[in-house]
């Protein structure tokens, strides 16, 4: 009964209504995406990231990210790599050895971290050989070949085919330096990245450290993200000497968006309802001035005052729900063409958030949860700003309002 | 027996700003059965009796009985229950639901007091039929004219089969065939199901057709007149 009261209701003024409603589809929509285009950005930089190079869990000596100082290598590698091998939770793993250095072309020189991969299990563990825009990636038939990010070959002026020089410390702390020949370009995500960073194969690095099979960098990929701890804390209680550490501990700057990014939606979410919440309090307060005489006639012939509240609680439920509902549908369908295609941000500088390592072309992901989080939220908000008119309609006197 | 006894009922409004006595000391009884009027010029208090009596105001002195239940001092909750199942309203201007039927606007009622299904809907098919709506069941009040939406108004009164009806002023925005035809309706249900009547009115109309008239002045009873129903031909000779 007081459903059907409730829905007609709402109906005495279509127009009114029916321009609360839009504002809510509006509201809701753009909300939604707005959250959606955050998850994107969020998700793509994470999986940039973690499947391009830091992975779920990464094996040091327990001083190397701080001095990087060349014998800071992984004592025991070889047992490590038996236990990596064990374990079910790892899905593939890749050793790195890595070096600081000077590289050189015939025009100028530049510092970079030189990353000297297993070919084979980088292929298999990282998506980086993904990212190869031109030549051929590690393990062609070339002595010494490096790939080099466009932006350096740039800046270096070279091009495949060319040779640079790379000068670095061994692990007997003297300089030595190695000719390399490019073999391919890559670009990621990151300009920096693409600057900084140089790949070489990690045999032709460690010839020329001296030092046999020393590996700085141990990075694996689990069955799961959610697995990183337990494995990275069974690493470091079974082996002496190393860290292991989770790509949350590893990447301040992933840290910082998975937990920025979820304060940001909220912050959106909760400018939108407030605003929302205004709407409602003002349409429920034209709704309750205007039939002031009918719920006094309500009241008078014997409607309890909790039905009352509950009638108008209901209208405010209804319309916002019934708002909620195609906002919803219509962000819903937006985002099932705006997935798949993504959003180009070049025209609105997407090329400038490259280099802050952001991709320009932006696929907007929502997840269940926020639908749902939205739709508990929406209630709530109607609810909450149907108190007050609520409340003044039960301060009536009918006596009063029927003469009026 | 009476049904409804008031006992030195006052009324003062704004007692600590500018008082104003809207009721002094009224003490009246009324039978079961009784077409009544309570006539007076504006502001004699006819309405804050029948608010009284209704149990819309709460009297500043006195009390109120019906049936032998005092409903003042009564808790809000109580009342409500009370009004629901004891007394039916008629208002001057008319108060139907607009956006129900004029069948869903006298079910409504019964839907409250949470009567059976069937009961409710041949109680609302009746009701209307005996007020000549049998053809408007489905008629929204924007479709009504005005004597009927107050015929509604009646039959919603009535089907919640109340111990007696408080009609204020319920024929002031009729034209005098809507008006006749209302107090026709009314009159029968009077006759044929004993149902109670109390008017609160200033139209001649009424006060002609009704068996008992008291006149109030500033707040007070000036007179208590009982009559003998005056047969048609006289009340239309003295329109």
């Amino acid at each position: 009964m007081l459903l059907s009261i409730s829905w007609r209701n709402i109906w005495r003024h279509p127009a009114r209504s029916g321009v609360l409603m839009m504002a809510i589809i509006a509201g809701l929509w753009a909300g939604i995406l707005v959250t959606a285009l955050t998850n994107g950005w969020i998700h793509q930089r994470f999986v940039n990231l973690i499947q391009e190079e830091i992975t779920h869990v990464q094996i040091h000596h327990p001083e190397f990210l701080t001095e990087r100082e060349p014998w800071m290598y992984i004592e025991s590698s070889d047992e490590i790599f038996s236990t990596l091998s064990r374990d079910q939770r790892v899905l593939s793993w890749s050793a790195r050895t890595l070096s600081d250095a000077m590289i050189q072309s015939p025009l100028t020189s530049s510092g970079v971290q030189v990353r000297g991969v297993q070919t084979d299990k980088e292929r298999a563990t990282t998506t980086f050989h993904e990212n190869l825009t031109g030549g051929d990636y590690l393990d062609i038939d070339l002595r010494n070949p490096v790939l080099l990010g466009e932006r350096l070959a740039e800046k270096l002026n070279v091009e495949i085919g060319n040779r640079i020089v790379l000068t670095f410390q061994d692990l007997n702390n003297e300089i030595t330096s190695g000719s390399f020949t490019i073999s391919g370009l890559f670009r990621t995500a990151s300009n920096p990245y693409d600057e900084r960073n140089v790949f070489v194969r990690t045999e032709d690095l460690q010839a020329l450290l001296g030092g046999g099979e020393v590996y700085h960098e141990i990075a694996m990929m689990l069955q799961d993200e959610e697995l990183s701890n337990a494995v990275a804390m069974d690493l470091n209680s079974e082996f002496e000497h190393i860290a292991a550490e989770t790509w949350y501990e590893l990447s301040p700057e992933l840290r910082y968006i998975t937990d920025a990014g979820g304060s940001l939606i909220v912050y959106i979410m909760a400018v939108i309802l407030l605003a929302l919440a205004f709407g409602i309090l003002n349409t429920m307060l034209m709704a309750i001035f205007e039939r002031m005489r009918e719920l006094g006639m309500l009241l008078a012939i014997g409607m309890s005052k909790l039905r009352v509240f509950v009638m108008i609680m209901l209208e405010s439920v209804i319309l916002t729900f019934t708002g909620a509902a195609g906002g919803l549908l219509l962000a819903w369908l937006t985002l099932g063409y705006l997935g798949e295609k993504g959003i180009d941000m070049t025209a609105m500088g997407g090329d400038s958030m490259a280099e802050f390592g952001y991709d320009a072309v932006v696929y907007p992901i929502a997840y269940t949860n926020d639908y749902i989080m939205t739709i508990i939220l929406v209630v709530i908000t109607a609810l909450l700003a149907a108190i007050y008119p609520a409340i003044k309609a039960l301060r009536l006197n009918p006596g009063e309002v029927v003469r009026e | 027996m009476a049904i409804i006894t008031t006992q030195n009922l006052s009324k003062i409004y704004n007692p600590d700003t500018i008082p104003v006595h809207a009721l002094r000391d009224v003490s009246l009884e009324f039978e079961e059965g009784e077409f009544t009027t309570v006539r007076g010029p504006s502001g004699s208090g006819k309405t804050t009796l029948l608010n009284m009596i209704g149990g819309l105001d709460i009297p500043s002195e006195g009390h109120v009985e019906i049936d032998g239940t005092r409903i003042t001092g009564m808790k809000d909750r109580e009342l409500i229950n009370f009004r629901l199942n004891n007394i039916g309203f008629v208002f001057q201007a008319y108060n139907l639901i607009p956006v129900f039927t004029a069948y869903e606007n006298v079910s409504f009622i019964m839907l409250l007091q949470k009567r059976e299904k069937a009961e409710m809907k041949e109680r609302a098919k009746e009701l209307l039929s005996a007020m000549g709506l049998s053809e408007k069941f489905d008629s929204r009040p924007k479709q009504l004219s005005g004597g009927e939406q107050q015929r509604v108004a009646v039959a919603r009164a009535l089907a919640s089969r109340p111990k007696f009806i408080l009609a204020d002023e319920p024929t002031a925005n009729l034209d005098t065939d809507s008006a006749m035809n209302l107090l026709d309706m009314m009159e029968k249900m009077n006759k044929d199901e004993n149902v109670t009547f109390i008017f609160s009115t200033h139209d001649q109309r009424v006060i002609d057709r009704a068996r008992r008239v008291i006149t109030m002045v500033d707040g007070a009873i000036h007179k208590d007149e009982r009559k003998s129903p005056p047969s048609k031909g006289e009340s239309e000779l003295s329109e």
